[in-house]
């Protein structure tokens, strides 16, 4: 039951989970969220090939970058959210859009 | 599986009788369902035990501070009032569950089980002796301390979802004190993960010995100093006093859980007194020796050899002993803390925040550097080591 | 038979927890199942022996990302205006059918770009017998202090750089009088 495509499986279903929130909302924090499950989807994978391939655990590895890489993205994201609902008191994506035309 | 519990009962005769008994009457290898049923029951065990030593808890704090306050404290239920915890258990499955109006009422369910899932979680690789363990993680305090996080997603939940302004201002405060002191507490257990080499808590005790010198709270100034850094934010991490903002009763009327009511409450309570218990489990396994017995009672290998007793009877006194010295120093430090709650006055919120970003969290580094520094330059040898060595060469001569 | 069952254990987690973050009209309720569905993805980590990417996984969201991820939603919470400054009618903030329709277009191309991908992959491995798991904690101490030393140390630096720019960011800035 533990195989691969049974990972792949599970870590696509992650990401296109993702894409869906990621689009589908107007939220910023919404969005943000989306983002963290496609980056679980990818460090799944890396862990899962490096079990079921070859075992030298540099996928681990890169998914202790990505782990960290998340972390730094949420927390600059989220401090970007809330200095733009200080500035505009809401977390609307459409409203964000100052710098478009 | 791989748990300690299993393992130390796997080494007995009546393990092996046991599994070949039940082979031959189902038919099928019964060792690993022999195993589990030994697990399940321990962990029973654990969890009824714990649950007790929370009860326990509750009647403790007020006994020892009608004590602190020469007062009598309770004395109607049973003898010295030792049963008013179930006396109050029993009023509390008792009293009416309310849920405020426009509560989130999936979040507002959710808190207390969160925030007590994540206390019960951390008690699987508490070491209470080298045989009653339930699970030997070997990325153990790792494991622990993560799972203790879920305790500030509890109470944040239990605050936001009350719909009370109260309750938020608790909730707010209490996670942001969780997160805030999770840094200068991991950073300390850091320099001891140093010290031993591993994260796995057999790792981390079995670097140290019985007697009070081979402590790792003795090893070297730095990890001296770790220790009262690792108890403070462990004070602050379960919201006790005088780090208790989030339930400041004076201005917040009881912070995050003042809108639960009965059992929900209680759960809250229940794991307050046993995240204490934890976070003193892990200040002892990790500076002040952990279970280990002086003279190496721990093993019975002693007790062979003068009494002539029987192996696995030894090994067991050797248990009891471990398990007696384990409880011993954490309730010792059980008491510091509630002896610390009715002593000092609460801090305010700014002076808490400036106290863990601009002094333990400092202190910390500095500490988790000089430990590194310490393994480099003396070679992992104690202080007490490097004593005894320069003594004996100096008489030496 | 006790990894199988962990194994389905996490996976449901893992997928319901997607699934209900999708369909969640409340943000709080989203994060609470994100939160679930991390939990379940650190039960797969374990299942295939990745033992501290599991507790670093633990750590990492339970403590620090869905924390501020709560704390974000509250701070930034209570306005539901549904008009924006020019007056104009906007779409709700979780979404509504023609946002749903666009997103469940773009999941369906990925799916099938990823599908595409995926097949010669599956092909070419058959699944083999799995390696029994070892503690990986030092082999990935021992790989993070010599052959990623410099990947580690820019991640630090990024790390760094994050906790700045978050507190810089967010600080109300106060008007400037000279």
């Amino acid at each position: 039951m533990i195989s691969l495509s049974s990972y792949l499986f599970i870590s696509l279903v992650l990401f296109l989970c993702g894409i869906f929130v990621m689009v589908a909302r107007k939220n910023i924090i919404a969005i943000l969220l989306g983002i963290e499950l496609i980056l679980n989807a990818s460090a799944l994978n890396f862990a899962a090939y490096t079990k079921f391939l070859n075992n030298n655990l540099e996928g681990h590895i890169m998914s202790l970058f990505i782990i960290v890489i998340a972390a730094a993205e949420a927390a600059v994201g989220l401090g970007i959210v809330i200095r733009f609902f200080q500035l505009r008191e809401s977390i609307h994506i459409d409203d964000a859009s100052t710098l478009q035309n | 599986m791989n748990s300690t519990v299993v393992s130390y009962f796997s080494q007995s005769n009546e393990f092996q009788n046991v599994t070949n008994w039940l082979t031959q009457i189902l038919g099928f290898n019964a060792s690993s369902l022999v195993a589990f049923i030994i697990f399940a029951v321990f962990s029973l065990i654990i969890v009824g035990a714990m649950a007790t030593i929370g009860g326990l808890g509750t009647y403790a704090e007020r006994k020892i501070s009608a004590d602190l306050q020469a007062r009598i404290g309770p004395n109607r239920v049973g003898p010295f009032g030792i049963l008013q915890f179930l006396a109050d258990g029993v009023k509390m499955i008792l009293k009416e569950d309310i849920v405020t109006t426009n509560a989130d009422r999936f979040t507002f369910n959710l808190a207390p089980v969160l925030c007590l899932v994540g206390v019960f979680a951390t008690l699987a690789v508490v070491p209470y002796s080298s045989g009653f363990m339930l699970a030997d993680l070997n990325v153990g305090i790792f494991y622990l301390v993560g799972m203790a996080s879920l305790v500030g997603v509890g109470v944040f939940l239990g605050g936001y979802a009350s719909n009370s302004k109260w309750s938020m201002l608790g909730g707010m405060r209490g996670a942001s004190q969780i997160i805030s002191y999770e840094i200068p507490a991991t950073l300390s257990i850091i320099a001891i993960v140093l010290l031993a080499g591993g994260l796995s808590m057999k790792t981390l005790i079995d670097g140290q010995g019985g007697a009070p010198q081979d402590w790792y709270i003795f090893h070297n100034p730095f990890a001296f100093m770790g220790f009262f850094v690792y108890f403070i934010s462990a004070l602050a991490e379960t919201n006790r006093a005088p780090f208790d903002l989030p339930e400041a009763e004076s201005e917040l009327v009881s912070g995050y859980h003042t809108e639960y009511t009965g059992m929900k409450f209680g759960l809250f309570a229940l794991a307050e007194y046993i995240e204490v218990f934890v976070v003193c489990g892990v200040a002892v396994a990790l500076f002040l020796g952990g279970y280990k017995v002086p003279f190496d009672l721990g093993s019975g290998q002693i007790l062979v050899e003068k009494l002539g007793l029987d192996g696995m009877l030894a090994q067991n006194i050797g248990q009891f002993l471990e398990l007696g010295s384990f409880f011993t120093k954490t309730l010792l430090l059980y008491y510091v803390v509630i002896w610390v709650r009715w002593t000092l006055p609460r801090l305010r919120v700014d002076q808490l925040m400036t106290l863990c970003w601009k002094y333990l969290t400092p202190i910390a580094l500095v500490n988790l550097i000089g430990c590194a520094v310490w393994m480099y330059a003396f070679n992992g040898k104690s202080i007490f080591a490097l004593i005894f060595h320069a003594a004996g060469s100096a008489g030496g001569h | 038979m006790f990894a199988n069952t962990l194994f389905l254990a996490s996976a449901c987690l893992t997928i319901g927890g997607a699934i209900a973050v999708v369909y969640s009209k409340n943000l709080m309720h989203a994060c609470i199942y994100l939160l679930a569905s991390l939990f379940g993805v650190a039960g797969l980590y374990t299942c295939i022996g990745a033992d501290f990417l599991a507790a670093t996984q633990l750590v990492v969201y339970a403590g620090g990302v869905v924390i501020l991820m709560l704390f974000a939603i509250m701070l930034t919470g209570g306005t539901s205006n549904k008009v924006n400054r020019f007056g104009l009618e906007k779409i709700p903030a979780m979404g509504n059918k023609k946002t749903f329709f666009i997103a469940s277009f773009a999941a369906v191309v990925s799916a099938m770009i990823i599908v595409k991908i995926l097949i010669p992959v599956l092909k070419q491995n058959p699944s083999s017998a799995l390696s029994p798991n070892e503690p990986t904690v030092e082999r990935l101490g021992t790989l993070l202090a010599t052959d990623h030393i410099l990947a580690f140390e820019i991640s630090s630096v990024l790390l760094l750089g994050a906790l700045v720019g978050a507190a810089v960011i967010s600080r109300p800035r106060k008007e400037i009088h000279d």
